[in-house]
């Protein structure tokens, strides 16, 4: 018997974003669900450790100020209507996430406190240790049991159902059993994270493969900035993992192979705390000519002191001594520059929505576009709080006014299940979808990582067509039905060669260096031709390009020195 | 370095003997510095697609990865493989307690329904201020000890009580609890929860735990359930519900040895189940009679220990005054 | 060899027989005891979780007194250990030892901080040497099957236990039977809970841990149990009859105190070591081990 399952508000992804977005969804009286390929509280946003930004008035700080640093940080390419509502609203989305619990960090009189971040002139990250994000994670899942949100967990997203260019639901596969279903929804929020998987080594989880953005590419919706690709100043050598700007943010340093802070060439104000793409570029010049170790520099907290690290970077330690066997209250600790976070997304407008009717995004798979160029550490969990929750209002007052579609849901499981069935049923004999993953990440983060020139972009996208057609023949080994993640990884990395290709093509397109895109190349930024977002949309041919403009409203693009 | 991985394995679809637990060997030749993860995922990837486990982040911080690595629940990514291999093998296990799905996948259905049953979020009585909560840093970094759990169910995969009885709270739920019990924003002016410790008190609450350190030792974030779970028995007590088998216990033993240096067993029983308890000490009556019968009844009249005055003199000092009793009688399970 | 004795309340409370059986198999093996004058009760964690202070301060009072006495600490009870180490462990903080010095002071008592407590079964493989028991053992265990039983507080927290520093400890128990000559009936459930500490609080929780302890070493083919816990041995055996009527089975498991089945390896008699205050009866045991005819 077919099951009726439907929704006002439909979010895909339980991470900050998205709890946010179904929680608010809920409060305007919604019938909201929420669908995750894992639990909620094993979602990335756990990953995000320094802490979150807000200008609060009562602390003399002021959102202009706020702005103005994000905007410059973003090298000019964010939108700066969108920064003005993310910066205005800081400081009561960050008074909510403290009066539902979240155990910040205090200062001597009680009051919130804060630690300094890059490329920001004042301290106005707040923050829970180096688990800011896991802490806010946490308790929006108290918050998301509190609402009675109808959760799927562990059911993975396999198409987004259009009608009559509206959205209509998803089709999604219940990992524990197998079983595919079909979910209807007026509205359709994706809050499914960023894609940093594509690269390899990432910083991000394993689950981080841009489905929403596949998702949404796949409908017709529009990419944009996606060449936009963070690399991270300090993460650790070996295993690619996050080691927190938080420890620079307490004064930590980045020394050569002889000791030396090199940051004084390049950041000689801000110095470890320029922004992170400044800082990265600094890193691997000093790498590339030679001042490294086994390509990597030092982050050395060996002067912060045992009670510090141990008060404020504790798991950041924990991580040193499980993954490198380097104790950092007692050494300095091998970094290099990795990939982190994708600024480029779903282009949404100021209430996530798309391109697409009844189509919302938010959190990192969007793009509003805030981060422009370059993100500042600590927006990123503001960016989901904040348009998680302008989504999810705005999905449910836009639900409140439409119908269910009226489609044919047999027809549209059937293909679906016609697809899955037949990936299942291809002969063994293909390269395995880790061999593909494997060299598409290493393709992408030797030509479209912190240095790039035509040449090289060329060439990852020629991997990229080959792989496109080892990943036509993709075996899938598992036949089974129950937690079948050999099918879900298949699956997802048609996701992931889709993203790969539009960052490929905006890293392209964009021929000037700007943020985290630098083309050795194009060395300079050229505002007179580039200063506009590239648009990437799916045709036969290949990722279609067009341009946007960038919304300027009080700040005029000036140099950008640290 | 080469080792071999045994994995325990079931598969609910299968027919015969692969849908009951069974063992299968890989061997895998693996970075020296390489955690039991990167092993598991090295099978998936290259050897084995049917092979089922949870992962994601591989630092520790999403909570996916719990399993038994040689008998024991640990997070398989912050386990360096080289630190448990035993004769060339490290054995792997789905975490306990909790029903296997498929091979390492565990059902955690009854471990979110438990912090469900908690009520997981911050109740706060009376106004909420306009900016944020002022309460001290102390506070704040003594909870985020707690709130550092990320809900790998390690505790509860080893927890020695779950094992024999699953209306347990269990150690995750109960540390959870604590994150508010503990909050001074939780609760009343005075960050006392009192409805969560009257809650708490009640049956497969607080007082079912045995103090085997089984999560304590388990826990690969620090959180040491067990005790919080002790911490809760206090502010239990201190709010004024010493009014059980537990409490009573407590103070009965403290106070044995606070009076005399040394326990005193044979009244302990007594004072822990409740002096008026008839049908309860009815039930002790068997066993003591065996007791008797082999001559090994602890002495009736119990001693006290040389210079009994300093131990006396010291349980004054230390000892704080109770709470007067609880005399709500709204029990908020209705 | 000489050391301050730590008998622990239960081995001259509920397990009477335990505390002659250590005295005699120690003296036989050339361990001196002097017991520690006016010892008290370690809090067996009971008091520590109502009141750590006034728990830690009894041992360190205990400590103290050892001290003075210049010997190092032997227990016989795992409880105790476990708690002393914990004790000791949460010492090792200066301002903390200090308070509790300030408390010792009306005595006249000072603790240093550098004790280290061991249970017996440690001070046999760690100071004695299990090589120098070889020549005390008179009587083959070699048909007498048992299963190591070690509770908690012997082997958890690891880091107050100093395992790091002596990693044997986790396989101490196992080690001891295999010296005496018996033979060694593994089984997963010898690190868990007894469920003694529960025993008044849920006692159906408590029967259910003795029920599947004991049956599961029974239906390995186990003659006995051992431990070095008398808390455990109140549980395992007194109520045992309880625990298999909660289980709906026999099981008749004899539970051995560690010195006991020294003394038994050392021919002893098991009269003379108490066997017979047991409440499962160890006669078929005693046939096997020709301790009886």
């Amino acid at each position: 018997m077919p099951e009726n399952l439907q929704h006002d508000v439909l979010v895909v992804g339980a991470g900050l974003a998205g709890m946010r977005a179904a929680i608010a969804a809920r409060a305007n009286g919604a019938s909201a669900a929420i669908i995750s390929k894992v639990h909620p509280v094993r979602s990335h946003s756990n990953a995000a450790q320094g802490g979150i930004n807000a200008a609060l008035l009562d602390r003399g700080d002021d959102w202009e100020d706020h702005a103005y640093d994000t905007i410059k940080g973003s090298d000019f390419l964010g939108d700066q209507d969108a920064i003005e509502v993310m910066c205005r609203q800081a400081g009561a989305s960050l008074i909510d996430m403290e009066h539902m619990g979240v155990t910040f960090n205090r200062d001597d009189e009680g009051r919130l406190g804060t630690r300094a971040f890059g490329g920001q002139r004042r301290a106005r990250t707040f923050f829970v240790g180096d688990f800011t994000g896991q802490a806010l994670l946490h308790v929006m899942f108290e918050q998301l049991i509190k609402s009675g949100v109808r959760r799927y967990e562990e059911w993975f997203v396999t198409s987004l159902i259009m009608e009559d260019g509206k959205a209509a639901g998803v089709t999604a596969l219940e990992i524990r059993t197998g079983e595919l279903h079909l979910i209807r929804a007026k509205t359709v929020i994706l809050a499914t994270g960023g894609c940093g998987r594509l690269f390899e080594p990432s910083t991000n989880a394993l689950i981080v493969t841009g489905d929403g953005m596949g998702l949404v590419y796949g409908a017709g919706g529009q990419l944009m900035d996606m060449e936009m690709v963070q690399y991270h100043p300090t993460t650790l050598a070996g295993s690619g993992v996050l080691i927190s700007e938080a420890a620079r943010g307490e004064g930590a340093y980045l020394r050569d192979k002889d000791g030396n802070r090199f940051m004084e060439k390049y950041a000689p104000n801000m110095m470890e705390l320029a922004s992170r793409d400044v800082v990265s570029r600094a890193e691997q010049t000093e790498i590339n000519a030679g001042n490294g170790v086994d390509g990597c520099v030092y982050l050395d907290c060996t002067h912060l002191g045992e009670a510090l690290i141990m008060e404020k970077l504790i798991q950041i330690r924990e991580i040193g001594i499980d993954l490198a066997g380097v104790d950092m209250i007692r050494e300095p600790i091998p970094i290099r520059p990795g990939m982190h976070y994708i600024m480029g997304g779903i282009k949404t407008d100021i209430d996530g929505l798309t391109n697409l009717e009844g189509v919302y995004a938010a959190g990192e798979c969007a793009n509003v576009s805030v981060h422009g160029g370059n993100r500042l550490g600590a927006n990123s969990l503001l960016d989901t709080i904040v348009f998680g929750e302008r989504a999810g209002n705005h999905a449910a007052a836009a639900a409140r006014g439409r119908s269910f579609g009226e489609f044919n849901t047999t027809a549209a499981m059937l293909q679906e299940s016609r697809r899955i069935q037949e990936m299942l049923d291809r002969p063994d004999n293909g390269d395995r979808w880790a061999s593909i993953r494997q060299d598409m990440g290493e393709s992408m983060n030797r030509n479209v990582a912190v240095f790039r020139n035509e040449e090289g972009i060329q060439e990852t996208l020629g991997d990229l067509h080959e792989l496109r057609r080892r990943y036509e023949n993709v075996p899938v080994h598992n036949k089974g039905k129950s937690f079948n993640t050999d099918l879900v990884f298949a699956l997802e990395l048609g996701y992931m060669l889709d993203c790969a290709d539009t960052i490929a093509a905006g890293a392209l397109e964009r021929r000037e260096s700007r943020g985290a895109q630098f083309r050795v190349d194009y060395p300079q930024r050229n505002d007179e031709e580039w200063l506009h977002h590239i648009v990437v949309t799916k045709s036969d041919g290949g990722p279609q390009i067009s341009e946007l403009p960038v919304t300027i409203t009080k700040w005029t693009p000036e140099e950008r020195k640290y | 370095m080469d080792v071999t991985i045994r994995v325990k394995r079931q598969d609910p679809e299968a027919t015969g003997e692969r849908r009951l637990p069974h063992w299968q060997e890989y061997p895998v030749s693996i970075a020296d510095n390489a955690t039991v993860l990167d092993a598991l995922i090295q099978i998936r990837e290259d050897d084995d697609g049917t092979l089922a486990l949870r992962c994601s982040c591989r630092s520790a911080i999403c909570g996916s990865c719990a399993m038994r690595i040689n008998g024991h629940a640990a997070l398989a990514c912050k386990t360096i493989a080289n630190t448990v291999v035993q004769n060339g093998v490290i054995t792997i296990e789905p975490a306990g307690v909790m029903p296997v799905i498929k091979d390492l996948v565990v059902n955690f259905d009854l471990f979110w329904e438990k912090i469900k049953q908690v009520d997981p979020y911050l109740k706060h009585i009376g106004q909420v201020p306009e900016s944020e909560y002022v309460v001290s840093n102390e506070a704040m970094l003594h909870l985020s000890g707690v709130t550092a759990c990320i809900m790998c169910g390690a505790c509860v995969s080893d927890c020695t009580v779950l094992e024999v009885d699953p209306t347990f709270l269990g150690p995750a739920a109960l540390a959870k609890a604590y994150r508010f019990t503990a909050d001074p924003r939780d609760g009343d002016n005075q960050g006392v929860s009192t409805e969560r410790l009257w809650a708490l008190s009640e049956p497969s609450g607080i007082w079912d735990c045995t103090r085997c350190n089984e999560c304590v030792q388990v826990c690969p974030k620090g959180v040491a359930p067990m005790d919080r779970i002790m911490a809760m028995r206090e502010q239990a007590i201190q709010a004024g519900y010493a009014n059980n088998n537990g409490a009573r216990h407590t103070d009965a033993f403290t106070e044995s040895v606070g009076h005399s240096g040394r326990l005193d067993e044979l009244r302990l029983p007594i004072k822990s189940v409740g002096m008026m308890n008839l049908p309860a000490l009815m039930g002790y009556m068997p066993v003591a009679l065996r007791a008797l019968r082999r001559g090994k009844m602890p002495p009736i009249a119990h001693k006290n220990v040389e210079n009994v005055e300093a131990v006396r003199r010291l349980f004054q000092k230390m000892e704080p005054e109770p709470a007067p009793p609880q005399v709500s009688t709204n029990s908020p399970f209705g | 060899m000489k050391y301050a004795f730590f008998p622990g309340c239960v081995s001259q409370g509920g397990a009477p027989e335990l505390y002659p059986a250590a005295r005699m198999v120690c003296d036989r093996l050339g361990i001196e005891l002097e017991e520690i004058p006016g010892w008290t009760c370690t809090g067996a964690g009971v008091i520590q979780e109502k009141n750590q202070l006034f728990g830690d301060t009894l041992n360190a009072r205990n400590f103290a007194k050892a001290e003075r006495m210049g010997l190092p600490i032997l227990t016989i009870c795992s409880t105790c250990q476990g708690v002393m180490s914990q004790a000791n462990h949460r010492m090792r903080n200066p301002e903390y030892l200090a308070e509790i010095n300030s408390y010792l002071a009306e005595e006249g008592l000072e603790y240093s901080g550098n004790s280290e407590p061991k249970h017996l079964l440690w001070i046999l493989i760690e100071d004695y040497g299990l090589d120098q028991l070889a020549p005390h053992i008179t009587r083959q265990l070699t048909e007498l099957k048992v299963a190591p039983f070690y509770g908690c507080y012997i082997v958890r927290p690891t880091e107050a236990l100093d395992i790091a520093e002596h990693p044997e400890r986790q396989q101490s128990l196992e080690m001891l039977i295999d010296a005496l000559g018996a033979t060694i009936i593994d089984f997963e459930g010898k690190t868990r809970c007894c469920g003694f500490p529960i025993l008044t609080i849920n006692e159906r929780n408590s029967m259910a841990m003795v029920g599947k302890h004991t049956s599961e070493v029974k239906d390995l083919g186990a003659d006995a149990m051992v431990t070095p816990c008398p808390l455990c041995h109140l549980n395992l055996d007194g109520f045992q009859p309880k625990a298999a009527s909660q289980a709906r089975r026999s099981i008749d498991l004899p539970i051995l105190h560690m010195p006991q089945l020294i003394g038994l390896a050392m021919g002893m008699s098991p009269t003379e070591l108490g066997l017979k205050k047991h409440i499962v009866s160890t006669g078929p045991l005693e046939v096997k081990v020709g301790g009886r005819r």
